[in-house]
């Protein structure tokens, strides 16, 4: 059982924290082509809500056609690799679309949901997914809805504090950004390795039949 | 003592703390408009025939002043410095000025250097409207000016500069990504052959370092104007080894010594060819620590 719980909280801290470093980095990457002003944050904080209402309604809804942590890991490392691409792909991203789009709100707003509305909706299921298993999983479990979603805030306040503080000040974005998705793709094949659906009973969720 | 003069000279005392506190934080000077624009904290006060653009809530963060009197008398030591420029580049025609304020460098091209066609970008349509209503800037004949970000603005732009002048400075320092390589080079593609590029900045922080660095991997020269009476710099940049300081005395006398009420004499006293900086990272748009760098002393 401690595994099990060790997975969780790593998946929650580790991916909680990512969201937030991605978010804090990405005024970095849209702000030489869509200026510095408090419209990129618009854009930046109104685009991942999105992603956030997208990840969750995903989340949820295949936690309980799907209710098996393997299921959420596969996700995790699809979302993984397209965070490693994102420091390949932002630069032509933002150059085409700050070329046909004049506006910087609309420019930033487009370029902000072609590079993160795939990763982040992703990172945004996990807190759901894992609560639908506990759910599924029912009274076995001692985590609660709410300390599910404290333990990922907790890692959010840590990714934004440290990028922002720290990490931004010592390391090109692109390393940070590379370093975050090196770090996600670590923890989803880990957690794909302790094979947490075999430790959890679900009632019809793991045979085959 | 009784304990009712106790606490009458407690509050006496605290009283005076408070007031004097006050005093403090409050300088002289008339606010004549303080509020909140896109960008910024701005509040425009005046102190004698002094009038004075800020941004944010720092007090000494000056954008503009002006002499209401001797509207085209540099208060700052820095804009004295800019104009420096028409050392390197005297014939220059076109000029593209980034960063407005209270519109001060565009009154003395106005007033002293009609003949050039300046063009002044600023990203702030509330800092253009007090400039106008506050400042007594004007878009004369010859003068255009574009509301944009400084590097939206030169990407799109077909036009090519004698000069391009960077003056955009935000409630902290310089936008961060108007001083990286990558901008830098976008300015050197938009400026005529044997153009300058003029950055003014502050020369007492490691960032000054990095953006000295900065500007020597984009331009082949690289001239530093450094402030006596302020922490102010200049830095002249071209592609081409443009003048020692023998040659801008020479084409100061050209100019008949002055712009203005600018002594281009006294200017030239400030130059040093090759600026002594030590070892610092060249800014990039991937790698920017420039929040960091400006805090530490170089």
């Amino acid at each position: 059982m401690p595994i099990v719980y060790a997975g969780f909280i790593l998946l929650l801290v580790s991916f909680g924290a990512a969201v937030m470093s991605l978010e804090i980095l990405s005024s970095n990457l849209m702000s030489p082509y869509f200026g510095g002003s408090i419209y990129i944050w618009g854009s930046i904080i109104s685009s991942f809500m999105v992603h956030f209402s997208v990840g969750y309604v995903l989340g949820g809804w295949l936690s309980r056609r799907f209710p098996r942590i393997s299921v959420l890991a596969a996700f995790l490392v699809v979302c993984s690799i397209w965070v490693l691409m994102i420091p390949v792909i932002y630069q032509p991203v933002c150059e085409s679309i700050s070329e046909h789009i004049a506006d910087v709100r609309l420019g930033s707003l487009a370029a902000m949901n072609v590079i993160f509305l795939v990763p982040i909706s992703i990172m945004a299921m996990v807190s759901p997914y894992i609560i639908g298993i506990i759910a599924a999983w029912q009274r076995q479990s001692g985590l609660t809805a709410g300390m599910i979603l404290f333990i990922s805030t907790v890692g959010s306040f840590a990714g934004t504090n440290a990028t922002a503080f720290y990490l931004i000040s010592l390391f090109p974005v692109s390393r940070i950004i590379i370093g975050v998705g090196v770090i996600c793709l670590a923890v989803s094949l880990l957690v794909l390795l302790l094979r947490i659906d075999r430790r959890i009973r679900i009632l019809g969720a793991n045979n085959c039949s | 003592m009784t304990g009712q003069t106790k606490i009458a000279i407690i509050f006496l005392f605290l009283l005076g703390f408070f007031t004097a506190t006050r005093a403090m934080a409050a300088p002289g000077g008339q606010i004549l408009y303080e509020s909140d624009s896109i960008y910024h904290h701005i509040t425009i006060r005046q102190e004698g025939m002094e009038r004075c653009m800020i941004f944010g809530r720092q007090r000494d963060l000056r954008q503009t002043c002006l002499d209401l009197e001797k509207p085209d008398a540099s208060v700052f030591e820095y804009t004295a410095m800019m104009f420096a420029g028409f050392l390197f580049r005297p014939e220059a025609k076109s000029v593209c000025l980034i960063g407005l304020g209270g519109g001060y460098i565009p009154t003395v091209f106005r007033m002293h250097l009609p003949q050039v066609r300046l063009h002044s970008v600023e990203v702030d349509p509330l800092v253009e409207k007090l400039a106008a209503k506050y400042f007594g800037f004007s878009v004369p004949a010859g003068q255009s000016l574009s509301i944009d970000d400084g590097r939206q603005f030169l990407k799109k732009s077909k036009g090519r500069y004698d000069q391009i002048w960077l003056d955009a400075f935000n409630s902290d320092y310089i936008p961060a990504h108007l001083a990286t390589k990558e901008f830098l080079t976008l300015a050197r593609s938009r400026l005529t052959d044997g153009g300058i590029v003029i950055q003014n900045l502050f020369c007492g922080n490691r960032l000054y370092d990095a953006q000295i660095a900065t500007m020597r991997s984009v331009f082949a020269k690289v001239f530093v104007f450094e402030g006596q009476k302020s922490g102010s710099c200049i830095i002249v940049a071209s592609d081409r080894p443009a003048a020692d300081p023998e040659g801008l005395r020479k084409q100061a006398q050209r100019l008949g010594g002055r712009i203005g009420r600018i002594d281009l004499f006294a200017e030239i006293a400030k130059c040093r060819v090759t600026a002594a900086v030590k070892k610092a990272p060249i800014l990039t748009d991937d790698y920017n620590p420039a929040n960091l760098l400006l805090m530490q002393k170089n």
